[in-house]
């Protein structure tokens, strides 16, 4: 028989799982609130970005900005966030209150025209930047790792699972690149803002799943850790193949304490096209 | 933990489940105005990139049975919502909720997933009104 002290016991082993699945519960939904379209802003609070990696429901950590022992702010570790993400709209939730995005008139009618199979990340070829990083989950692996890197790689967990490198060791862009998916990008420090430049792209990704890049794009990534916890990306999008002016705009990223970057082999069992009837099936 | 907090704390989750899937729009593969929930017995279950998928025999009144293809969020989501490659096993049966197909074959976007024993599963769909997706 039961005594009713393990009763009790059970009760308010019952009662915490409760109140852990109501927190849990609760960041999403607020991370999803700042989701809306339109929201604009680049608030911390209210400008989360999930995608497909999501579902972690780790707590961001506090602290203090952590240091190389050089004094360089250390940037490694697991992220999410930091970019327009994999869903269309998600490079006008990045803008600031008020801005809009300066598209040009054949670029606007390229976009309308463009049909569900153009989406190169659902035909599991890469996102391009910058709608990688942020998705899913990635990791920024700095080397060496105990002084100001020559060399930091971004490993995406997805989609595709690949990587991004950008040379900080002082070296200028060629002059003869030819056009890639991620570009060619060479990263300095000011202050403790790591900026990387990147040109030498390709056309056939898109900035957020909707609007075009053109190989004209260049783009520059400041990238400033607010705490232990927080990174913001501020992105200024130079385009003149696509957008009148250059523009910029703003994602949040942050840290996954205990998390992994995990495969994602998109092509292995791809049936895009079959549901929405563009691909008979096999 | 008894059945009544499992159900309570799954009910509690379900928002989460909401985080959208980022591998393909929604809009250009499934039909939310054509939601569906069928029951039947697992036949295969893919392990996969880019979304895992599961396949149940579903019998309509006439006795003839469809084989209905359900996809799921991608091995990382599921992963990381307590989902195994045994958590779904060939011949389990299932109450499946979710989304049509716009071409009218037999597959839809899972919305929801439940064992015969009442058991609910995480499901992740990025179908626009997420939080109205009805549950079996």
């Amino acid at each position: 028989m039961t005594s009713r002290k393990a009763q009790g016991t059970r009760l308010k082993v019952q009662v915490t799982t409760l109140a852990v699945c109501l927190v849990a519960a609760a960041i999403p939904i607020a991370a999803q609130q700042g989701q809306a379209p339109g929201g604009g802003g680049s608030e911390l609070s209210t400008n989360v970005n999930l995608g497909g990696g999501s579902g972690w429901r780790g707590t961001v950590p506090s602290g203090p900005v952590p240091r190389l022992p050089d004094g360089t702010v250390d940037l490694a570790g697991v992220w999410q966030g930091g970019g327009p993400g994999g869903s269309n709209g998600g490079l006008e939730r990045g803008l600031a209150k008020g801005e809009t995005i300066p598209i040009l008139p054949a670029a606007k009618a390229a976009m309308a025209a463009r049909g569900p199979l153009d989406n190169t990340e659902a035909l599991c070829l890469p996102a391009g930047v910058p709608r990688v990083p942020s998705a899913y989950p990635w990791r920024m692996v700095q080397t060496p790792t105990h002084r100001k890197a020559t060399h930091i790689f971004i490993l995406f967990e997805a989609n595709i699972h690949t990587f991004r490198q950008i040379f900080m060791d002082g070296r200028k862009h060629p002059a003869d690149l030819d056009p890639s998916w991620y570009g060619h990008s060479i990263g300095w420090f000011e202050g403790d803002t790591l900026v990387i430049d990147t040109v030498g792209f390709n056309d056939r990704h898109t900035l957020d799943g909707n609007y075009p890049g053109t190989t004209q794009k260049h783009i520059i990534e400041r990238w400033t850790r607010k705490d232990l916890g927080h990174m913001v990306n501020e992105i200024t999008i130079d385009d003149p193949g696509a957008y009148s002016r250059p523009f910029k705009v703003t994602y949040p990223a942050t840290l996954r304490v205990g998390d992994e970057i995990m495969e994602y082999i998109c092509n292995e069992n791809n049936q895009i096209g079959i549901a929405g009837g563009y691909i008979k099936p096999q | 933990m008894n059945r009544k907090v499992l159900a309570l704390a799954a009910v509690l989750l379900l928002p989460s489940s909401a985080a959208v899937g980022a591998h393909h729009g929604f809009s250009s593969e499934y039909d939310e105005k054509k939601p569906v929930t069928l029951t039947g017995a697992v036949s295969k279950i893919e392990w996969t990139n880019p979304h895992a998928r599961f396949y149940i025999d579903v019998k309509d009144a006439s006795g003839k049975v469809t084989n209905w293809n359900f996809e799921l969020a991608s091995l990382n989501s599921l992963r990381r919502n307590g989902w195994t490659q045994f958590t779904l096993k060939v011949g389990d049966v299932v109450t499946a909720s979710g989304y049509a197909a716009l071409s009218g074959v037999p597959m839809a976007n899972a919305s929801s997933v439940r064992l015969a024993d009442g058991t609910r599963l995480f499901a992740e769909t990025n179908a626009p009104s997420v939080q109205q997706t009805p549950q079996p």
